[in-house]
């Protein structure tokens, strides 16, 4: 029992700290104090490295959902759905949720790894000691840049994904091009379009927050830093996953 | 004016620093010397602030730091320098932009001023023409060099080196330790070593303490310490 006890007090401690570690990132933002010229940086670097890979993602994706949904639309005669049936279920819900994992495994895991380096290397500790406070000077650069970065990654995917969509169901199925495009744009309204897109700030958040943390927390020498990347992409990935859930829901309750 | 009363500092059961106490006057370079794990780079944290003490005082220039907030204490550190064990340099910056680093963050001074001085201090620390070039790409020897030229680019009033002379060979190691003593003379900056290295630290240090599990065992001018009986001493230093 105090065993059980004892795991619940330091989850709640834990929680209180990662907490406290965000806390400090938003005074610094209220503040102003954000270093533009470094969340210039970490957009180039963040957006550019992660631009070929949510291509290639949403595409597929995008490919795939035109090629399943022709098959089972085509037996009810109507395969020009299939426009539809793609735009909508990328832009509410496959492309923010798709591009966090991506965006998850290529960013998340490098900053981690990256201030998880800098952590066990007394990088964070000397910055500390030359007077900066590591949180401004490496932490909040690295968060602005994700909240930027993903919302714009998720919209790429989105337009690669229904172009993916496109040419399955175009040169596949056999839809005209102009039955194709004028379904998408008749099915895909605002409120489809923000259902989704409002998300990806909530997870460009968590993601950033969680991996900064636990680049923070790093200890363990090298060894340390592939078990606290490991565990930053899997806590993200159920963040996602899960606040997904309960945002849909808002969502759907709001907007329909 | 550094002055250490009854620091204490406990890490689980274990006692790190038990009730040490001693002063440093300004100018002077006093070296702690102590064996692995004696608590040398835990006190050395304490003069600092970067780790708080369970109890006890440190005081700098009259101010009790350890009752700062991190916010003060990152104000005070800006007039201290730091040498970390393995420099703990930015493996993402050049030499150069780890040397300006702190000087973009608390000067205004203007790019071709920077440029300057920075010039300037890795000429003295023997590191001209390394400008360019990433840590990953320097000896042990000369990170320590580009490390001890960040640490003293704002002509810090005091310097804290943390084993400056580990990893190094016997030749490196005395000639990092004369580069130590010829900037901080030269910059009449107080300064406090942490080392195990007893042949250099005899060579170069005003005064010496040794510590011994969390306590000051033995403490005097190199000259004092040599001639001293004491079992322990004569056992360290031989």
């Amino acid at each position: 029992m105090s065993f059980i006890f004892n795991h619940f007090i330091k989850f709640i401690a834990g929680v209180g700290e990662a907490l406290f570690f965000l806390l400090d990132v938003v005074k610094y933002i209220i503040l102003g104090r954000i270093r533009w010229s470094e969340v210039l940086k970490q957009i180039f670097e963040q957006g550019i490295q992660s631009v070929v890979i949510i291509c290639l993602t949403s595409m597929a994706s995008g490919a795939v959902l035109a090629l399943q949904s022709y098959v089972m639309l085509n037996r009810f005669g109507s395969k020009e759905l299939v426009a539809q049936l793609v735009a909508l279920s990328l832009v509410r819900e496959l492309s923010p949720v798709f591009s966090s994992f991506v965006f998850t495994g290529k960013v998340g895991a490098r900053i981690t790894a990256e201030l998880g380096t800098m952590k066990v290397n007394d990088q964070l500790t000397a910055t500390r000691a030359m007077g900066v406070d590591p949180v401004e000077f490496l932490v909040v650069p690295r968060m602005v840049a994700c909240f930027l970065v993903l919302p714009g990654l998720v919209v790429l995917s989105e337009v690669v994904g229904i172009w993916g969509g496109y040419m399955v169901g175009v040169y596949s199925a056999g839809i005209s091009s102009s039955t194709y495009i004028h379904q998408t744009l008749s099915a895909v309204g605002m409120v489809d379009f923000f259902s989704g897109f409002t998300k990806t700030f909530l997870f460009a958040l968590l993601i950033s927050w969680v991996a900064c943390y636990q680049g923070f927390k790093t200890s363990g020498g090298s060894l340390g830093v592939g078990q606290y990347t490991t565990k930053a992409v899997a806590l993200s990935y159920i963040l996602v996953v899960v606040s997904n859930v309960f945002v849909t829901k808002i969502i759907l309750v709001f907007w329909g | 004016m550094i002055k250490v009363n009854k620091l204490f500092k406990q890490f689980g059961s274990q006692v790190v620093l038990n009730e040490i106490s001693f002063e440093i006057k300004p100018g002077e370079l006093l070296v702690i010397l102590g064996e692995s794990g004696s608590g040398k780079s835990v006190l050395l944290q304490h003069l600092i602030g970067l780790i708080k003490p369970d109890h006890g005082v440190v005081e700098i220039e009259g101010r009790d730091i350890t009752k700062l907030r991190e916010s003060d204490l990152l104000r005070v550190r800006r007039d201290m320098g730091y040498l970390f064990q393995d420099g703990a340099l930015y493996d993402f910056m050049t030499v150069y932009e780890n040397a300006a680093f702190p000087l973009r963050e608390h000067t205004r001074l203007k790019r071709k001023d920077i440029k300057t001085k920075v010039l300037d201090i890795l000429k003295m620390v023997d590191l001209k023409g390394a400008e360019g070039k990433f840590p990953s790409q320097l000896s042990g020897g000369m990170r320590k060099r580009a490390a001890l030229a960040r640490a003293v680019i704002m002509d810090s009033k005091i310097l804290f080196c943390d084993e400056p002379t580990s990893g190094l060979d016997p030749i490196k190691s005395r000639n990092i330790m004369d580069l130590i003593n010829t900037i901080v003379r030269k910059l009449k900056c107080t300064t406090v070593i942490a080392s195990h290295d007893i042949i250099n630290s005899l060579r170069i240090a005003d005064r010496l303490i040794l510590i011994r599990q969390g306590q000051i065992v033995a403490a005097g001018t190199p000259a004092e310490l040599r001639s001293s009986k004491d079992a322990y001493l004569q056992e360290f230093f031989n």
